[in-house]
């Protein structure tokens, strides 16, 4: 069950926010330093999706963030975006990336750090992320 | 949450140490400094990332960016980073073969070109 909810204005400002709050209730959890570092950055990469995206859709609504711990030892957190959502691509390595262009390494980042992401387009896009507080089962 | 950049030169190369954390509210400040630091001529750049505390993609993208700009001018842009966490996502995303990397500064010094 998340029952923590974190509502944020769209700018980008939160996004230290969002990583703060959610790592600590991640650690109160019971999870592990290594993991926190994992979910921290992943935390911040769609947090700073969902936030652009209401930024270039001109939306007011809030992103919002639930998450807390869930049952067999893994801490989960779900970010709701009102933006058009994406189609998130399937991990490729930098090396082959056109590096033209800046962007575009946070879904791979989520993917690679996570133990299970799922992208859900509705009405808005929902990020849902799900790592074990213990090291056992961490992606590789 | 602060960004914190300081630049020296040694010999040819200029060092920017970069520390504190690094995201899409800060990491403007970053390319700033090094779009600064090319168009005041250092093309041959070492940043020193010993001291940064949180590294996401935009930090990452940043970092090519400046790479991309260095190499327009023949330059370099070498990483410092002794840190597993920070290492940890430069693996994942594939930049390790991107970007020439060291665990000191000294070494650093000794390999950039």
């Amino acid at each position: 069950m998340l029952d923590v909810e974190l509502r944020l204005p769209s700018d980008v400002q939160y996004v230290g926010l969002a990583r703060l709050v959610v790592t600590v209730a991640a650690r109160q959890a019971g999870m592990v330093d290594e993991r926190v570092e994992d979910l921290k950055i992943a935390v911040s990469e769609a947090t700073t999706n969902a936030i652009v995206a209401h930024q270039q859709y001109s939306s007011s609504s809030p992103v919002i963030l639930r998450f807390g711990p869930t049952s067999g030892g893994s801490f989960e957190v779900t970010i709701v975006d009102a933006g058009p959502g994406f189609q998130p691509q399937t991990p490729e390595a930098a090396a082959e990336k056109d590096l033209s262009t800046e962007g575009g390494l946070g879904v791979t980042l989520i993917r690679g750090l996570a133990d299970d992401v799922r992208f859900l387009r509705g009405e808005g896009m929902k990020v849902h992320m799900r790592f074990a507080v213990g090291l056992e089962a961490e992606a590789g | 949450m602060d960004l914190s950049l300081d630049h020296r030169s040694e010999g040819d190369r200029t060092i920017l140490e970069v520390g504190g954390e690094v995201d899409v509210y800060t990491a403007p400040k970053l390319r700033e400094r090094l779009v600064e630091l090319v168009g005041e001529g250092h093309y041959k750049i070492i940043v020193d990332m010993t001291k940064v505390e949180f590294l996401d993609s935009t930090g990452l993208g940043v970092l090519v960016g400046g790479l991309k700009r260095v190499r327009s001018h023949d330059g370099t842009l070498a990483l410092v980073c002794n840190q597993e966490r920070i290492l940890k996502i430069f693996r994942i995303t594939g930049l390790t073969k991107v970007f020439p990397m060291f665990d000191t500064l000294d070494e650093a010094l000794a390999d950039t070109q």
